[in-house]
């Protein structure tokens, strides 16, 4: 099976002498493509930090990250910009969209940055917005979008480039239970039409539909097992 | 990203934000309007000097009195030249074809129950031939007018008419300083020349300028306030200038500096050329300066929009903008409010231009040297003044510039 990500003992160190600290300390794990992946884990256990540096916003301190088939780890600015703009998508807990703009002109955004004509990026987000169930809604502004409705063209932005892996760091935080599921369904749709979809959540509802968990503390993995398909059975806090 | 998706995306972010837009552009926009408007004022003013000297014809030489260092102090010139000065060249200098000195004062001109302020001038004959006047009535007055310090005037055209309005002057008694003259002639209308209009004066022999009105008032005889020479062609004005000189500093006894000085036309357009184009060119600094305070105020908005956008440069930089993208999108942004400022700035400008032009009577032109100057400079500023901003934004951390609220 192909590996999308593939961290190798990977450390990250903020701060130097007195005030380091280690974010990450010698994290390894690998997520295949087609997986749907949960992290989770207390606050400040280091999620974001995993989810920047698998993202390529970020470089590790330590260890190497080869991102499907590549590494990454010591890339330039300038790469590391065209890796986030074809291979991933980003979806973020406040959405992140240009208020400026409307739904469709967000979303055609990735597309600009990859120099796609202008008629073929109109089309492509129409379609990426028509595939969230925003067919209707392509030239309202963010401001006259529910954040359910926001939160799925910001997902549409993050799937229009065709990426191989979709990151979400907290996806539903802002959303409440009803709209937290329709972005829920607009995931596993992607993740069945073969995206790898990793997700960070504090939710175990959320984490609870994927189809794998892993638990982060301290910087460190400390558990990662597959997402019981039984609602009802889920042992909440690892051993 | 191409440069068209670069100037459509700055586009939008500028006209999502009309007011701060403009408010940014002002200061731009009034630096340019200052540029145009004062260099064409003062190239006006140039143009309207130089069309003035001139009209007097290529032929002409004037002999003004005072040495340079007096002329530069005061307005009130030493009365070193004289009449006797003047028919010395008449006389003596055979490249020279008419000489009019010109004596004149300002003076109250009475007929019957009408009465008006106006320049009184003596002179000779050959002021009409020198200057080119003519008679539109009657006749100007003569050699003979002259020797016998006659009370005779010609009227500017002007002076005729709000003296006797609709009524004949020829054959009438006027009163200059209480004394009767008759009225001889009316002159054809000449206009104004550097400001003072030629129609609105009394033209009277300058013996009976000196002998009646102003009096013997220098020591050295009959003062005059200056004399225009006409030389015989084009070819000979340097040789008049200079045999001029010369027989001046003999009859002034010039052992050191000239007490006087013998201009030609080409030098009178000089003076006003050095004078204006310093002119122009203050106006220009004060425009310029302007200008660079319009530049500021672009980098100061476009640094607190770089601080406000963070999450939108994070964001941009999350989905594959690079740090180039980034630079560029900021410096678009720039040199578009510089610009649009310059082209907005040059045409109130040229608007002022235009409205100095028609109720002065400087013929100010916008010339296209200044707009193309004024918009590439603006431009230029909006490339300067954006580079610091457009840096710090293309420099941010994504990360960083994603988490901040
Ligand atoms: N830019 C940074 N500078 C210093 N410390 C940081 C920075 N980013 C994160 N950290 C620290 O690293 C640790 C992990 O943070 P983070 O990955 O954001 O945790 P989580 O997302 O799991 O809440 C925390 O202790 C946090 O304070
Ligand atoms: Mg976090």
């Amino acid at each position: 099976m192909q590996t999308i990500i593939r961290l190798e003992h990977i450390s990250k160190v903020y701060g130097s002498g007195n005030t380091e600290v280690w974010a990450l300390h010698d994290v390894s794990l690998t997520v295949n493509a087609g997986e749907y992946c949960a992290i989770m884990g207390p606050s400040g256990s280091g999620k974001s930090t995993a989810m920047n540096i698998i993202g390529c916003l970020d470089r590790p301190t330590e260890g190497s990250y080869y991102l499907d088939g590549m590494d990454v780890a010591r890339l330039g600015d300038n790469e590391l910009a065209q890796i986030r703009n074809r291979k991933i998508g980003f979806v973020f807990q406040q959405f992140h969209l240009l208020p400026q703009l409307s739904a469709i002109e967000n979303v055609m955004l990735p597309m600009i940055y990859a120099g796609i004509p202008h008629k073929e990026r109109q089309e492509r987000a129409a379609e990426a917005l028509t595939r969230v169930g925003l067919a209707n809604r392509l030239n309202n502004r963010p401001n006259q979008l529910s954040g359910g409705q926001q939160q799925r063209v910001a997902i549409a932005r993050a799937i229009v480039n065709r990426p191989v892996l979709l990151l979400a760091d907290e996806p539903t935080g802002a959303l409440d239970s009803h709209t937290t599921q329709e972005v829920l369904d607009i995931f596993r749709e992607l993740n069945a039409s073969g995206i790898t979809v990793v997700m960070v959540t504090h939710e175990p509802e959320v984490a609870r539909q994927t189809k794998r968990i892993v638990w982060f503390r301290d910087g460190q993995v400390i558990h990662d097992h597959l997402a019981p398909t039984n609602l009802g059975q889920m042992t909440l806090v690892p051993s | 990203m191409n440069l068209g998706e670069s100037l459509n995306m700055a586009v939008k972010t500028l006209t999502a934000n009309k007011l701060r837009s403009a408010l940014t552009m002002l200061g731009i926009i009034i630096g340019n309007a200052s540029v145009i408007t004062m260099v064409g004022v003062g190239q006006g003013a140039q143009r309207y000097a130089s069309e003035q000297f001139e009209s007097l014809g290529p032929n002409v030489l004037f002999i003004i009195p005072g040495s340079e260092e007096a002329r530069n102090r005061t307005i009130d010139l030493p009365r070193t030249l004289t009449l006797e000065d003047a028919q010395a060249i008449a006389s003596q200098v055979p490249t020279v074809t008419g000489v009019a000195p010109q004596l004149q004062t300002q003076q109250r001109i009475v007929y019957r129950n009408r009465n008006t302020n106006a320049l009184v001038l003596g002179t000779t004959p050959e002021f009409t031939v020198v200057r080119d006047f003519a008679v539109e009535r009657g006749r100007f007055f003569s050699a003979l007018d002259v020797q016998r310090a006659n009370r005779v005037v010609a009227l500017g055209s002007d002076l005729a008419k709000s003296l006797f309005g609709s009524q004949d002057p020829l054959g009438q008694e006027i009163r200059i300083k209480n004394i009767s003259f008759q009225v001889i002639g009316v002159m054809e209308p000449k206009g104004a020349f550097l400001g003072n209009n030629q129609d609105d004066v009394a033209y009277i022999p300058i013996t009976t300028m000196s002998s009646r009105i102003t009096g013997n008032t220098s020591p050295y005889g009959t003062e005059v306030s200056f004399i225009s020479v006409m030389a015989r062609d084009e070819a000979s004005i340097n040789a008049a200038q200079f045999q001029i000189r010369n027989l001046l500093r003999l009859r002034h006894k010039v052992t050191d500096v000239d007490d006087f000085a013998v201009r030609s036309q080409k030098d009178a357009l000089e003076i006003v050329g050095n004078v204006t184009n310093a002119l122009t060119l203050m106006l220009a600094a004060i425009a310029g300066i302007s200008l660079f305070v319009g530049g500021i105020g672009i980098m100061n908005i476009m640094l607190v929009s770089v601080r406000e956008r963070t999450q939108e440069i994070g964001l941009r930089k999350a989905i594959g903008a690079s740090q180039q993208d980034i630079l560029v999108q900021f410096m678009i942004e720039a040199v578009i409010l510089a610009a649009i400022g310059g082209i907005v700035g040059t045409a109130i400008g040229i608007g002022g231009v235009t409205l100095v032009s028609a109720v002065t009577p400087l013929k100010a032109g916008v010339s296209p040297t200044a707009v193309a100057l004024a918009v590439c400079v603006s431009g230029g500023i909006g490339l300067f003044f954006g580079v610091v901003p457009a840096r710090q934004a293309a420099k941010l951390d994504p990360i960083v510039a994603l988490r901040s609220a």
